[in-house]
């Protein structure tokens, strides 16, 4: 599985500053952590950018990759930026990402051709975030369609279903999983995607990797191709990187049905399958989930 | 032929509503207790049906619309008499006492005064006393401390607990033996972690009812509504332990603030109605979405939703 890490964002406290500061020092520390840690892209998000975008986005592209050797997965809404960071950018770079709101269609896919990247496709709608399963899938056979039309190779296209909150509705967190276990019928060639990390948002920090791992397990049961994680959670990164068969294996079978005896699991089995009971809607989440 | 045959989908309960006593227990209300959806009276047991507290304000309210003034006009100075009036001639089966005059960004009285009111109406009923604070978390922390102390053994019914005071009022409640009622904004997750915290603090599942929030008809009802509709499903199918606790719904202050209960528009119809049907439906809603105690106001909205119970419970109204 492709990791990408995603924590180079203009949202923290430590890196905001960095980045519109022009202090490279933080900047190239954590990307060399991040590229230690095992990552195969690092995720650059500058947000909206909407003043100076493309100027922060060509100076953090060249910042990040005279630290690293690695490719970037450019993650922002402005257009421009895009473009400013796609010109400076060395190897393949993945546009993350691209939806289906019309001016970034319009202004985007040519980048992808013209530059030879790769494009996350974010299943957004004109309506914004689909509903369940379905809309995904009807979303997801609009983009794919556009994208081709626009000479995109179909294995440059890594379809994003949006991942949601557990603590925000367990319907859209299931749906998600579900399109996920349909991809490969509607849009087969193309990769998957997901920004993993905010199936946990909302819950506190201490407890979120039970859910970002056990969710990444989920998918991996429908072939996940990409993942934009912690970088710094190793156990995450051992899961993905097929040390956890044990793990891996509980979450499955519980995913095709099994109930297993809690007496006969160790503790961190049985974390994991609370986690799994909770993912897959059996049980009512609650910050308290792995006590009770 | 029998390839025709049509049979009726039925859900399969694996849990239950639990059944809790309000109220001292010479003369306690039985809520709860639910065995199936509201009113799937074909498919199993509902327990004990949505009872109606009637609301008491501490002082008098100076921005009611006159139709909800009207049946109180006598007694709205003095909460014991209103109180009394409520069970002598509505028949209410319990009371709810609305702490609003302690509210900081209004009249801000002091503590020790609503304690005082609260045991004065305690002592003048006979039937169980809700007690409902302003819904500031420092407030009520120390006005539902000393209302749980002043009235020791009235067995009251306290809220709204929420996430940032509930120890400071769980422990006065479980101390001086009051039922606590867990309140959350509008959502099942946050929900059930109050009622494990409340757990854990020590308060025992038959001290403990939920308050979902509630959002008025027009003002968000259809939340409230989804949400104790999660509840249940949880309570009653996914044999959810910490959601299966009786529903309280504080309906009628948030129906009668909208400006349409106020409008002079002939348009709107009967202003004298208008609101009186406004919190009977929103009243009717709630209970079909699995409330356990319906909050109300005005006498006439009770009397209908009464009888709209009665009918669905099937017992002739």
């Amino acid at each position: 599985m492709i990791l990408i890490g995603e924590n180079l964002n203009i949202m923290s406290k430590i890196y905001g500053p960095a980045i519109k500061g022009r202090d490279a020092a933080p900047i190239q520390e954590l990307v060399r952590q991040e590229a230690a840690a095992g990552m195969d892209y690092i995720d650059v998000n500058i947000g909206p950018a909407r003043k100076g975008g493309a100027e922060t986005m060509t100076w953090l592209v060249q910042t990040v990759q005279e630290a690293v050797d690695l490719p970037l997965s450019l993650d922002t809404t402005n257009p421009e930026a895009v473009e400013a960071g796609l010109k400076v950018h060395r190897g393949k770079a993945l546009i993350n990402s691209i939806s289906l709101q019309p001016e970034r269609l319009e202004k985007e896919l040519p980048l992808v051709t013209q530059y030879g990247c790769a494009m996350v496709g974010l299943l957004w709608g004109t309506e914004g975030m689909p509903r369940d399963a379905n809309e995904r899938a009807a979303l997801c056979v609009d983009l794919v369609y556009r994208a081709t039309a626009a000479g995109i190779p179909e294995e440059d296209i890594w379809i994003d279903p949006i991942v949601t909150p557990v603590s925000v509705d367990i319907n859209q967190v299931k749906s998600c999983l579900e399109f996920m276990s349909m991809l490969g019928e509607i849009a087969p060639g193309c990769k998957s995607v997901v920004g993993l990390s905010n199936v946990s948002n909302g819950t506190p920090a201490r407890l979120r990797p039970y859910l970002n791992r056990t969710y990444l397990m989920m998918f991996m049961k429908y072939g996940l191709h990409a993942a934009i994680v912690d970088a710094f959670d190793e156990d995450l990164v051992a899961i993905a990187r097929g040390k956890r068969p044990d793990l891996v294996s509980l979450v499955h079978r519980m995913m095709d049905g099994e109930n297993p005896d809690f007496a006969k699991l160790t503790p961190e089995e049985v974390a994991y399958a609370k986690t799994v009971r909770v993912l897959t809607g059996q049980i009512v989440y609650s910050h308290s989930w792995l006590e009770v | 032929m029998s390839w025709l045959a049509f049979t009726i989908p039925t859900i399969t309960y694996t849990g239950k509503v639990k059944e809790i006593s309000l109220g001292p227990p010479e003369r306690a209300v039985k809520v709860g207790n639910a065995g199936c959806y509201p009113f799937h009276l074909f498919e199993g047991e509902m327990g004990n049906p949505p009872r109606i507290a009637m609301e008491v304000y501490d002082v008098t309210p100076e921005d009611w619309p006159p139709a909800a003034r009207e049946p109180f006009a006598d007694v709205l100075s003095d909460p014991v008499a209103w109180a009394k009036k409520c069970v002598d001639v509505y028949g209410a089966e319990m009371v709810c006492l609305q702490l609003v005059s302690t509210d900081p960004n209004g009249l801000n009285r002091p503590a020790g005064e609503a304690a005082a009111t609260a045991r004065r109406v305690a002592d003048a009923l006979t039937v169980p006393l809700l007690v409902w604070g302003s819904g500031d978390v420092e407030k009520d922390a120390e006005v539902l401390r000393q209302v749980c102390e002043a009235c020791e053994g009235k067995h009251l019914v306290v809220g709204p607990v929420q996430d940032k005071n509930y120890k400071k009022i769980g422990a006065p409640a479980i101390g001086y033996r009051h039922t606590v009622i867990a309140s959350t904004p509008i959502d099942v997750n946050l929900a059930k972690q109050l009622n494990i915290l409340l757990g854990n603090l020590g308060v025992p599942d038959e001290l403990l009812v939920m308050d979902p929030t509630v959002g008025g008809l027009g003002y968000g009802l259809e939340y409230t509504y989804s949400v104790m509709e999660r509840m249940r499903m949880a309570a009653l199918t996914q044999q959810d332990d910490r959601l299966q606790f009786p529903l309280v719904c504080n309906l009628a202050k948030e129906v009668w603030k909208v400006k349409e209960v106020r409008l002079d528009d002939p348009k709107l119809g009967d202003p004298g109605k208008r609101g009186i049907l406004m919190e009977a439906i929103t009243a009717v809603l709630l209970a079909l979405a699995g409330a356990d105690v319906l909050i109300m106001r005005h006498p006439e909205a009770v009397r209908l939703v009464r009888g709209y119970l009665a009918e669905m419970m099937g017992v002739a109204a």
